[in-house]
């Protein structure tokens, strides 16, 4: 019998996304994926469902851009209705969350577009 | 009549009246934001269809069909706006048709230039789905 004493702590595993980021080489390009790759596995945990499904959102149209199911104009059309739904929500919040829900959200958003989606494509 | 029993009829048909207003207006609300729903479903069943239409992968895109269901949708949504009674509802219905907007704009852009693929249909969908469920409070 498996005694839990035993068990080895596994790292949790590496999303197809991660691994394609983990490629990159370049130093001041890897601090932004870094930046990024934080951002997105801190909103993916968030108590909030609408922050943890824009975040779930973004990393799978990150991955059917690159294995080319989208082009970047699909991709730039999604994060711009991901960005309309989310508007309504941030005005919605408390100030003092306003800050944290915009990095979460509409940061992790403009990041994916103008840094990510150009590299993921780079590497196809 | 003694003049209290008087007084409290008034008291008591007051209470009446303004009882009677409070569960009228209760109810006209109801009504209003049930028919509100149903019209929201009924944009979303139109917006989706849509989608099914013209975001088909290797399908030849027909521009008069095409704009034909574009000015179809636009009447839609500006009579859904103007008739809707449920005032706190208006801007709901403004974001919805911006949505429509956006998606006839990126069709139109992609089908044209035979650049459809499952994957945008399917996406596509997907956002109109949450963006409805938004506007419902759901």
């Amino acid at each position: 019998m498996p005694s839990a004493g035993k068990r080895k702590h596994k790292k949790p595993r590496k999303s197809e996304l991660d691994s394609a980021l983990g490629q990159v080489s370049d130093e001041s390009v890897a601090a932004a994926m870094k930046e990024f790759q934080d951002l997105l596995a801190q909103a993916k945990v968030d108590t909030t469902e609408l922050i943890r499904q824009n975040a779930e959102e973004l990393e799978r149209r990150l991955i059917l851009l690159k294995k080319g199911k989208i082009d970047k104009e699909d991709f730039d059309f999604f994060v711009e209705n991901q960005k309309r739904a989310l508007r309504v929500f941030i005005d919605s919040q408390p100030a003092q969350a306003q800050e944290r829900a915009e990095k979460l959200t509409l940061h992790v958003l403009e990041i994916a577009a103008t840094k990510v989606a150009p590299l993921l494509l780079a590497m196809i | 009549m003694n003049p209290n029993t008087a007084k409290n009829l008034i008291v008591r048909n007051a209470f009446l009246c303004a009882a009677a207003i409070v569960i009228t207006s209760c109810g006209t609300a109801t009504i209003n934001k049930s028919g509100s729903d149903a019209q929201i479903e009924s944009l979303r069943s139109f917006e989706l269809a849509f989608i099914d239409e013209f975001a088909v992968p290797g399908k030849r895109f027909n521009v008069a069909a095409f704009n034909a269901k574009v000015n179809e949708g636009n009447a839609k949504f500006q009579q859904a706006i103007a008739n809707e009674k449920f005032t706190a509802r208006r801007p709901v219905l403004i974001d919805l048709k911006a949505q429509f907007d956006a998606d006839a704009t990126h069709l139109r852009s992609k089908a044209s230039r035979g650049k459809i693929t499952p994957a945008l249909a399917s996406e596509m969908k997907k956002d109109v789905n949450k963006i409805y469920d938004h506007a419902l409070g759901r």
